[in-house]
């Protein structure tokens, strides 16, 4: 191959093309297995991926770039032949500026190794991906990745401020810089965000940073229904913005039972966080407890870090933890996603379940509660293709519900290969079809072979 | 089950999240090529499963059995399971590397991976031993360890050719007489004084036990650890057999390696029947002054909390390290992962100013990069010594 023969004197030993060691890259944490690649490429410098992406573009090769492979829909995956290109050795914080509030990450550096960086310094970088252990900078501007910090700090889209691309013929471009404001024409960092690896590939990132809540308390609360807990966040919104505002039903809740103990008749439970300096925390917590009392079977809430950072790390670990819960050995889980307003959670939820019923599946719902987002961890045999087919009915009944309640059919996963049929039904209930296309002509001016991602999005 | 369903049935347990990749050591270590990490080693097993026409060793053989995956692993999957299936499956059908072949058939031959039991016993002489049936077992853990950096510089001597130079002295056993003076001196006199200040410790102590001398043993770590499965069997029980022809009742382990094996390894392949204990469990411990950063051995946080002991002695003061791997599993094959996982480990240990501490005599060969390493029986037998000086005075 033409493409291998002119990179490998650049790349050298990260060239691989060894059947063996080109199979973990077939995956990412979805249920999709890609195409084989025909070499996987891990650059260590911007220089680098310009010289990949210049020559895949004059021999037409397709790349996809994968980060921590933590896509849940398949967007780290190759759909068609090509090579993947692991960002992984593009691992490092390049610079911290505590006034400009603003770190510089190469896309490799995983969510979480940020956070530890950066509590030294008493600040930390807010979206807060479940996936956060294994998903990288770079994945999670691509997926514009929300998580549980959603409700107070909104998603990675609020916190990037600019970025470093290699374009698909290998140029380099810088959108936006380390500024709090901008008014330059076109917001193109914006437009990178949540472009899923499809327009150009990020090499660096400018990030916003905010000093770290000095104290966190954290409250479980027990209910029967879920318009109970809908009510609760409601009242408790009025009056305070949780740090984190989670929920979980009674199946999720059964994944971690080491980690969360619930009462009789519970349904549905609430993990909030109440956040701020020492004086104040204590208040916050006692007021969002007292408005919790009212709906709730039971409260309870800790400060104590061991106990916190288990009942957090059970939440974030729900999609893996789910699959203890299954029945049969080849039973894997499809993850489900999408978004409401926050008042329409409750009504939206309780359709879901409906649908869950009638569509003969099994699934645990959770999400969060504080900005609309529900998710969905689907028991599925891939193997057989009824049970495929009674999952793929119950996702695209989730989508329409999440749509007619004026919401989207994915919230913080993206699109991949996964959605793309959700992406077309949601912009013809929407009669919105205009956009499509918009964006499949942005995708035609910015890689007009085609070669980023293919496949993925649309076709 | 047979291996190949045990093996899916660990690999199946996971939905591929990633989390288990982020603190394997060997996945940077070896470039963040996927193959030689946590997530990657899962795939393969899953591959491999339904065609077993490719060679996994690599990833497999390349785990460094730490099990820092299973802490973090929310489904419970344990990637370090897989990899040790995985190697049980290809040992039996012959695929096991070179090398490996090379170490298990001298060590079922010799009862010493290189032949050097007489060697490994020099370190006794001079010292009066008793209670035969109390036995304290070094396993030539320590003193191979001079031997295993040696031989690390032999291979880098030899390069792309290690390969020939295993599968002639697997033709030729005799031949590994090469190996008996090729020994680090220096290494070799700081594991022996080890060795001797864990005597020095038990009698302080009271303890009264024997020792096999030249007739000790090797426990048979490799064998187990490259996944001979068989030939550890009847490697076990022939120590097994020895140890009851010797009278032994209680056997005292110095290194972690070999407390796990014959604690919880061997009752799985033969009677067992003796009381394994570590010798820090029968020397009383106290506070001990002075800071210091600890290295835990991962070896033992499988089975119990050795940073209980930890607490009960040091006032530690290291940002701890989820893996905890000093890199020696991948030292015999693959050298270069091994170097790279020391190095960082060292380099996080270091920065905290302190002295060093290691209680597991691989750890210390790999981390042993400068004078500020010690083995944890020096610690021990200086800090008695203050005690019982102080309170004479």
């Amino acid at each position: 191959m033409e493409f291998i023969d002119e990179i490998r004197p650049i790349l050298g030993k990260y060239v691989i093309t060894k059947k063996e060691d080109l199979i973990p890259y077939m995956n990412d944490a979805s249920y999709f297995t890609g195409e084989m690649p025909q070499a996987v490429l891990l650059p260590g410098s911007t220089q680098d991926v310009q010289n990949i992406m210049r020559i895949a573009y004059k021999y037409d090769v397709p790349v996809v770039v994968k980060g921590g492979g933590s896509s849940l829909t398949g967007s780290s995956i190759l759909k068609t032949e090509g090579v993947v290109m692991s960002m992984l050795r593009m691992n490092h914080i390049l610079d911290l500026n505590l006034n400009d509030k603003c770190v510089t990450a190469e896309p490799g550096v995983r969510l979480d190794d940020l956070e530890r960086f950066l509590e030294k310094y008493d600040h930390f970088y807010p979206p807060d991906p479940a996936s956060s252990r294994a998903a990288t900078v770079g994945g999670s501007i691509s997926t514009n990745a929300g998580g549980l910090r959603g409700v107070a700090y909104g998603v990675t889209k609020d916190w990037v401020l600019g970025l470093e691309v290699v374009l698909a013929d290998g140029t380099l471009v810088k959108f936006g810089n380390k500024t709090l404001k901008r008014s330059l024409g076109y917001d193109m960092t914006a437009l990178m965000i949540g472009s899923e690896g499809t327009l150009g590939v990020i090499t660096k990132a400018y990030l916003k940073i905010w000093p770290k809540p000095e104290r966190i308390a954290r409250i479980l609360a027990f209910f029967r229904t879920i318009d109970d807990a809908g009510r609760a966040i409601a009242e408790i919104k009025e009056h305070i913005i949780p740090e984190m505002a989670e929920f979980m039903d009674k199946i999720s809740l059964d994944s971690v039972p080491d980690a969360i103990k619930y009462p009789q008749g519970t349904n549905y439970a609430l993990l909030l966080d109440a956040s701020g300096s020492k004086e104040t925390v204590q208040r916050r917590k006692e007021d969002i407890e007292t408005i919790l009392k009212k709906y709730a079977i039971e409260t309870r809430s800790t400060m104590d870090e061991t106990e916190m950072n288990r009942i957090y790390q059970a939440r974030k670990g729900l999609y893996a933890s789910i699959l203890k819960l299954r029945e049969k050995e080849g039973e894997y889980i499809v993850i489900g996603d999408i978004v409401v307003p926050v008042s329409e959670l409750p009504s939206a939820l309780k359709e879901i379940e409906i649908a869950r019923d009638q569509d003969g599946i099994r699934a645990a719902l959770f999400g969060h509660i504080g900005d609309g987002n529900i998710h969905a961890n689907i028991f599925a045999d891939l193997s057989d293709s009824q049970s495929m087919e009674r999952v793929n009915k119950f996702m695209m009944d989730m989508a329409m519900i999440s749509v007619r309640h004026g919401g989207s059919v994915s919230a913080e996963h993206g699109i991949g290969i996964e959605k793309k049929k959700l992406l077309v039904e949601e912009m013809r209930f929407n009669d919105n079809m205009r956009t499509l296309e918009l964006m499949k002509s942005v995708k035609k001016i910015f890689d007009p072979k085609n070669i980023l991602n293919r496949g993925n999005i649309f076709d | 089950m047979t291996k190949l369903q045990d093996l899916i049935a660990e690999a199946g347990k996971c939905v591929n999240c990633g989390f288990c990749e982020s603190v394997c050591p060997t996945l940077p270590a070896a470039g963040f090529l996927s193959t030689k990490g946590a997530r990657g080693r899962v795939d393969i097993a899953k591959f491999f499963y339904k065609d077993d026409s490719i060679d996994p060793s690599a990833s497999f053989y390349s785990c460094v059995d730490c099990y820092a995956c299973l802490t973090v692993c929310p489904a419970g999957v344990n990637a370090g399971k897989v990899s040790e299936i995985g190697r049980m499956i290809l040992a039996k059908q012959g695929k096991a590397p070179e090398i490996a072949k090379m170490i298990v058939e001298l060590t079922m031959r010799y009862k010493n991976p290189l032949g050097v039991r007489e060697k490994c016993a020099q370190w006794a002489r001079g010292i009066e031993f008793d209670a035969p049936e109390t036995l304290l077992y070094t396993g030539n853990m320590y003193q191979l360890m001079a031997y295993l950096r040696k031989f690390g510089k032999l291979r880098k001597f030899f390069g792309q050719y290690e390969v020939q130079l295993a599968s002639f002295i697997r033709k030729h056993p005799s031949s590994v007489s090469i190996f008996r003076d090729l020994y680090d001196k220096a290494m070799m006199d700081k594991m022996n004084g080890y060795l001797i200040n864990i005597v020095k410790l038990l009698k302080q102590n009271g303890i009264k036990f024997g020792y096999l001398g030249s007739e000790e043993p090797y426990p048979g770590t490799f064998i187990y650890d490259l996944g001979f499965e068989d030939e550890f069997r009847d490697y076990a029980r022939y120590v097994s057999e020895l140890f009851r022809s010797k009278g032994v009742k209680r056997i005292i382990t110095v290194d972690p390696h070999t407390y796990e094996l014959l604690k919880y390894i061997y009752p799985r392949y033969t009677e067992f029947n003796f009381e394994v204990v570590y010798y820090m469990d029968l020397i009383g411990t106290h506070k001990i002054s002075g800071k210091y950063a600890v290295h835990t051995p991962c070896h033992f946080s499988r089975y119990f909390d050795f940073s209980e002991y930890v607490g009960r002695m040091f006032d530690v003061n290291v940002e701890e390290n989820p893996t905890r791997c000093c890199g020696g599993p991948d030292e015999l094959l693959f050298p270069e992962i091994s170097e790279n996982i020391s190095e960082k480990r060292f380099n996080e240990l270091s920065k905290t100013g302190l002295p060093i501490v290691t209680a597991c005599p691989i750890c210390y060969a790999n981390l042993a990069k400068d004078d500020s390493v010690t083995d944890i029986s020096s610690i021990l037998l200086a800090d008695g010594e203050r005690v019982s000086s102080a309170s004479v005075h």
